[in-house]
């Protein structure tokens, strides 16, 4: 009894190892990867260039879903009832989130999606990926070198947005000695009254990448709060920091971020699992200074935030 | 990338194609009015003796006369606007979702301060039927020019009594011309970058321009014949004379003025207030030969300011603003215009309408400001393909050539 248990362990062994030989590509051989684009957009076609700089040996196919959800999910019907590729390279918020709804049993890696913990859920282990958010270090640390005597960060977010950033964001600022004062909306009209009340109780401001607290009258009334009282806006894009915020920090490029997720995938390929992998940030940011701002809020950019700067609005 | 190649390899062929379409007839097309009376105006029987000759005496009225309406016609024959669409998807970094910028197919005539994207082909292929009809309002069926002879006494004037009162004689020609233009255009259009377009227009045209004219003199008095000695009318066609009917002209086909574009889109998605704003560049090259009435036969450069902003996803208005300098005539140079949107009323079916206008600040009479109004549908049926139409009907018919209206079909695809 004890040999047959033992030549069945071996056994199965032997065939989970073949199992698991098969379904990696063999060293010399090209890994099969099927790139489904959300939409034809020119970052992300930045994207796919700097994966494929990266996973340079693969076998990529692409397919556009061309901003179509259903078209996204009849390709991925198609795609199961075929041979399944050794990996999905998923581009764009909405490819993730048809990726999400139709595959289990293939690695996914995603590229180009903001707060992709919205769309994928605990149970979803086959899926990692670069996300395009920008550290939440790198943004609280450059509105304290911007202001030292900055203690106090306020910030509006909507909680079922962005409630998992703001809770990590809250343990960063503490490590980083100041305080993150966050209120809650629910809808962008909640965004005066939220502002309002901070009035006087901070030192800067912080724009999250929330669809809630980003509706234009949101945008521009935490813009005018900057000017009456005269505190920093750390805004998302470049866009923003032309509108009038201090600093616009986002993700240095398509890329970038697509050269992060082939990076990912060569270590799927090579026989991590994705569920060892955590989702990447934006290695490089770009960073806009708006110096008209800095002006009006008689703040003196330090020079070491204007050399890594790669606009300055002047 | 391969679906690219093969786009641009078979606009060669279409350009070669274009480029190797002769001319049946080598006669000039544009001096066909001119040349309607064999190119030296009209000519009379000589009197017999002891009469003095009269036979040239209506010679350079009339070429004075033909030449002027030759001008006007040939001058005013140009080249209609074009355009690409905007279709596709824009990036919102803030939110990290695409953003359709298909809220419309785009505009048909005039321009959106939107691009086509980085890495885009567009190519557009359209036919466009001109038939003129008005020439400062008036019938190009029916013209009528009016030759005045010369001074016979040498006193400076036409006598209107007296033995020299048949200075006063005319010669009434009245003319119809039909005058017709097939217009093929390819027209491609190249995203450099997300913000920055190049591309061309490559017109082949058929012009068919054919004049009939019936001359008769007339005394001061709108009798037939004009003035007589007895029987004998001083003024007179016979044998000898040029004919008074003539006719004259002929078809052409070929390469039309190419027209190399770009468009540059300096502000987008700026705030809730100011418009998207791009700048066009357009050079009209001198390539279709103006002896045949298929080019302008100068080189045009134009700058031109659009703005446009798209409400609530579907409704685009635009404007446009610029000047066009004629480098080969001054008095050509315009003032170009255009007010109008787009409506993306399904989401395959776009309205575009507008007003579009061209303003010549030192024109020479003819055509000095003309308005039309355009209107056309984009269809989305599949894909990347559209298909268009358009009418542009003229606004005001009295200044300058002008047709009834101009429809336009096309078909475009967006790699």
């Amino acid at each position: 009894m004890p040999i047959l248990t033992t030549r069945i362990v071996r056994l199965l062994s032997t065939v989970w190892l073949l199992g698991a030989v098969a379904s990696f590509p063999l060293p010399g051989e090209a890994a099969n990867i099927v790139a489904l684009k959300g939409a034809d957009v020119d970052v992300y076609d930045e994207a796919l260039d700097g994966f494929k700089s990266v996973a340079s040996r693969a076998q990529i196919s692409e397919y556009d879903m061309e901003g179509d959800l259903q078209r996204g999910k009849r390709f991925l019907a198609r795609l199961k009832s075929g041979p399944k590729p050794d990996l999905i390279l998923a581009i764009g918020i909405w490819a993730l989130q048809v990726v999400v709804e139709e595959i289990r049993d293939i690695p996914v890696v995603f590229a180009m999606v903001l707060n992709p913990s919205t769309v994928i859920g605990q149970e979803a282990r086959n899926i990692t990926g670069a996300s395009m958010n920008v550290p939440i270090e790198q943004q609280i640390a450059l509105l304290k070198k911007a202001s030292p005597q900055a203690r106090r960060i306020g910030v509006i977010y909507d909680p079922s947005k962005t409630g998992f950033l703001i809770k990590q964001a809250e343990r960063i600022a503490s490590d980083q000695g100041v305080r993150l004062l966050p209120k809650a909306i629910a809808s962008p009209k909640d965004s005066f009254a939220a502002l309002d009340a901070m009035q006087g109780e901070i030192d800067a401001l912080w724009i999250l990448p929330d669809v809630t607290v980003l509706a234009p009258e949101s945008v521009q009334y935490m813009l005018l709060f900057s000017f009456r009282n005269r505190i920093p806006l750390l805004g998302l894009s470049e866009n923003q920091a032309r509108m009038g915020a201090l600093f616009g920090l986002s993700f240095g490029s398509g890329r970038d971020i697509g050269i992060q997720a082939g990076e990912i995938a060569n270590e799927i390929l090579s026989g991590r699992r994705a569920d060892e992998i955590p989702f990447t940030t934006a290695r490089r940011l770009r960073l806009t200074v708006n110096l008209k701002t800095a002006g009006k809020l008689g703040l003196q950019v330090p020079k070491e935030i204007l050399d890594r700067a790669d606009v300055v609005i002047r | 990338m391969k679906v690219r190649l093969r786009a641009v390899l078979n606009l060669s062929l279409i350009l070669l194609l274009a480029g190797s379409v002769r001319p049946a007839d080598a006669a000039d097309l544009k001096d066909a009015i001119r040349n309607l009376y064999g190119g030296q105006g009209i000519l009379l029987e000589p009197l017999p003796l002891p009469f003095p000759s009269q036979e040239s005496r209506f010679q350079a009225s009339s070429l004075q006369g033909l030449d002027q309406l030759n001008s006007q016609l040939t001058s005013a024959i140009g080249v209609p606007a074009f355009n690409s669409s905007v279709t596709g998807f824009t990036f919102d970094i803030e939110r990290g979702v695409p953003v359709r910028t298909t809220e419309s197919l785009g505009t048909l005539l005039t321009e959106r301060a939107t691009t086509l994207g980085a890495r885009k082909l567009d190519l557009t292929f359209t036919y466009t039927r001109v038939n003129f009809t008005k020439l400062q309002g008036k019938d190009l069926k029916d013209l009528e020019l009016v030759f005045l002879r010369g001074d016979a006494n040498g006193n400076g004037i036409r006598d209107t009594s007296g033995p020299f009162s048949f200075e006063s004689d005319v010669i009434r020609a009245r003319l119809s011309v039909d005058l017709t233009e097939d217009i093929f255009a390819l027209i491609a259009t190249y995203g450099l970058t997300a913000e920055w377009d190049v591309g061309f227009v490559v017109p082949v045209t058929h012009i068919r321009l054919i004049a009939k004219a019936h001359a008769a003199i007339f005394d001061q008095f709108g009798n037939p014949g004009g003035t007589k000695v007895g029987d004998i009318p001083i003024h007179r066609f016979g044998p000898n004379s040029s004919r008074p009917d003539a006719s004259g002209g002929g078809d052409e086909t070929g390469l039309g003025d190419i027209v190399l574009r770009t468009k540059y889109n300096f502000l987008r998605h700026y705030d809730d207030l100011v418009p998207d704003m791009a700048f066009l560049v357009e050079l009209k090259l001198p390539t279709g030969d103006e002896e045949r009435l298929l080019g302008t036969g100068g080189t045009n450069v134009t700058g031109l300011l659009v703005a446009s902003r798209t409400y609530a996803r579907w409704f685009t208005p635009h404007v446009n603003l610029g000047y066009e300098i004629d480098t080969k005539d001054t008095r050509q140079n315009a003032v170009r215009y255009a007010l109008g949107f787009d409506a993306r009323l399904l989401p395959e079916l776009t309205l575009a309408a507008g007003i579009i206008g061209r303003a010549k600040p030192d024109g020479s009479g003819t055509g000095d400001h003309i308005v039309d109004l355009s209107l056309g549908v984009k269809w989305n049926p599949i894909k990347s393909l559209i298909l268009r139409t358009n009418v542009q009907i003229p606004l005001d018919k009295n200044s300058g050539l002008r047709a009834d209206f101009i429809p336009t079909v096309g078909i475009e695809y967006i790699f």
